[in-house]
């Protein structure tokens, strides 16, 4: 493979990533009006569990569903035993509340494992030959498995009664009680399936970034960045976003000199700011979705 | 939850515009369909209804009347859970007060609010589809066609997203909707506003069709008393949180104390 078109693979399998948590924020704030910070450290959560279980001896694709499991779960329990507590508490409250969310796990993950890094197996196997090549394929599995999740999930919302469901909760949660629907666990079931998500995007990236406590702190900025440019609603925004992001930080960090691998964590800085210095118009006319 | 649509048998003296005594609708023996005594419900503290006593018998279709800030809505709301109250409200002996709207639609008490009602980013199908979601799957397809047959206006827009439909084709949609999840009980919040009178006429039509046919017991706030006072079997007037004047639609034609107590003095 020639050294741009690897550049520009590697750099979509980490843009795949970032997707992939945009997409677990938007989730969130589609369901419950919350941008989630701690959303991140639950993805780092979910990788610290996949790593338990691969540590026991369990296979790469065993644990993987296990490990998914433990986080809807984890997710729904976070929303019920925290988030419900502060709903009508206004946003900074609830910036607060998940701000203290990311610390609080933060700390919780290394006071149990430890700061000390380690590495996490690669799930794709070099199939074939070495170097350049191996890596090219293990970004060309990272991204087949993000557009794997993306496609379920668009099943699941467009194709499935419980994803209409899901959708009337979040067009309107008040006639939706009206109609029967018990929003508050539509809402839980929410929470739940964004930490899914998110434990994907940790598992795929702790093999590229080592795993240890902070691992989602630059991909959480990178996610936060796809998730404004999505306005937080459109999901295939967002995920254009994230994989634009991630070929621009890699192909930054390699052929703009002066930015090399310290400066690229500012790119989503620039996207935020950029976004948001946009006229303001273009956001508002956005079709509802 | 089970289909509800025997034929009523409440009516033991002869349908619903018989009979003094609304109460006899929960049959001989059973608690009436719904007894409302005492209910007294606000916002915070402003307290907007007084103690509404009421008994509606299982297969009336009952009409509220009242002026504007009179607390009609917020007997509907109290109705459905939507606002907490004191007091009781009892479902065939069941205590609904107090539990979550959610769970009080879960025992066949449908809401249609005021002005809105349909999930705007959905498309119509949809919509309709999500009123039915308690039902079972195979009901459903049989359960739209006669909500169509009721509205055929909605069936051409069946892919669009009801926020696309105009105010009254939406209210339509909202009723449509309430009508898939089979109610023992639709509480419908001035239905006929911003509907040209035709199509009003159709709408009060559908609901008798349905109170008739189906036995679904009906509460109905509407501001057209003529309206009301045609198709109801009794017409209540409400009036700053109480209800003032209980009477048979039919006896109390306007032009009697209805009209006087709520019309004005006659013209
Ligand atoms: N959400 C609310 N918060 C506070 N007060 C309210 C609220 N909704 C209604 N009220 C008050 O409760 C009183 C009764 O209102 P309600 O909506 O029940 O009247 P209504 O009989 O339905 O009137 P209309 O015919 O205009 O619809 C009014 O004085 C109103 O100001
Ligand atoms: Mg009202």
């Amino acid at each position: 493979m020639s050294d741009l078109l690897l550049q520009v693979v590697q750099g979509l399998s980490l843009g795949a990533v970032y997707a992939g948590l945009a997409l677990a924020l938007v989730l969130v704030h589609r369901f419950t009006g919350i941008v989630n910070f701690a959303q991140g450290e639950l993805a780092m959560l979910s990788t610290y569990v996949a790593w338990q279980l691969l540590d026991a001896g369990m296979p790469f694709w065993a644990a993987l569903p296990v490990t998914l499991a433990v986080s809807v779960a984890g997710g729904m329990l976070v929303e019920r035993l925290v988030i419900r507590r502060v709903e009508g508490g206004g946003e900074l409250t609830l910036v607060a509340v998940t701000v203290g969310l990311l610390i609080f796990v933060n700390a919780a993950a290394g006071l149990v494992w430890s700061f000390a890094v380690r590495s996490f197996p690669n799930p794709f196997p070099a199939a074939l030959g070495f170097g350049s090549a191996q890596s090219g394929f293990s970004a060309l599995g990272v991204l087949g498995v993000v557009a794997v999740v993306m496609l379920a999930l668009y099943v699941l919302f467009r194709h499935t009664g419980a994803g209409l469901i899901m959708r009337a909760v979040v067009a309107d949660p008040v006639s939706a009680r009206l109609a029967g629907i018990r929003v508050g666990r539509v809402l839980g079931l929410g929470w739940g399936l964004a930490a899914g998500v998110g434990a994907v995007a940790g598992v795929l990236v702790a093999p590229l970034l080592f795993l240890e406590p902070n691992m989602m702190g630059g991909v959480l900025v990178y996610a936060l960045a796809a998730a404004v440019l999505g306005a937080f609603r459109d999901p295939v925004v967002t995920v254009a976003a994230g994989l634009g992001l991630g070929v621009a930080e890699t192909l930054a960090g390699t052929y703009v000199g002066f930015v090399g691998a310290d400066l690229k964590v500012a790119v989503p800085l620039l996207v935020i700011v950029a976004v948001l210095l946009l006229p303001r118009r273009a956001a508002e006319t956005a079709p509802e979705r | 939850m089970s289909a509800v649509r025997r034929r009523s048998a409440a009516f033991p003296d002869g349908g619903p515009q018989g009979g003094n005594d609304p109460s006899a609708g929960g049959g001989p023996a059973g608690p009436p369909f719904l007894r409302v005594s005492g209910l007294r419900a606000g916002y915070g503290p402003a307290r907007v209804l007084n103690g509404i006593e009421l008994v509606v018998g299982e297969g009336e279709m009952v009409a509220v009347l009242g002026p504007n800030g009179a607390g009609k809505t917020t007997l509907l709301r109290a109705l459905s859970g939507m606002v907490r109250g004191r007091g009781s409200v009892r479902l065939r002996g069941t205590e609904i007060l107090g539990k979550a709207p959610e769970e009080v639609a879960r025992l066949g008490v449908t809401h249609v609010p005021e002005g809105r009602g349909t999930f705007a980013p959905l498309t119509v199908e949809e919509n309709l589809r999500i009123g039915a979601h308690l039902r079972r799957r195979s009901h459903v397809a049989e359960d739209m066609r006669r909500v169509l047959a009721y509205f055929p206006l909605l069936q051409a827009h069946l892919r669009q997203p009801a926020g696309s439909l105009s105010g009254g084709e939406q209210q339509m949609l909202a009723v449509g909707r309430a009508l898939m999840a089979q109610p023992r009980l639709l509480l419908l919040d001035e239905p006929s506003r911003g509907l040209a009178p035709v199509t009003t006429r159709r709408l009060f039509d559908v609901l008798r069709a349905v109170n008739l046919h189906d036995g679904v017991t009906v509460i109905v706030v509407e501001q057209n008393a003529q309206l009301a006072l045609e198709f109801a079997s009794r017409a209540l007037v409400m009036e700053t949180g109480r209800l003032a004047l209980a009477g048979e639609a039919g006896r109390l034609g306007p032009g009697r104390r209805v009209a006087s107590a709520y019309l004005g003095p006659r013209r």
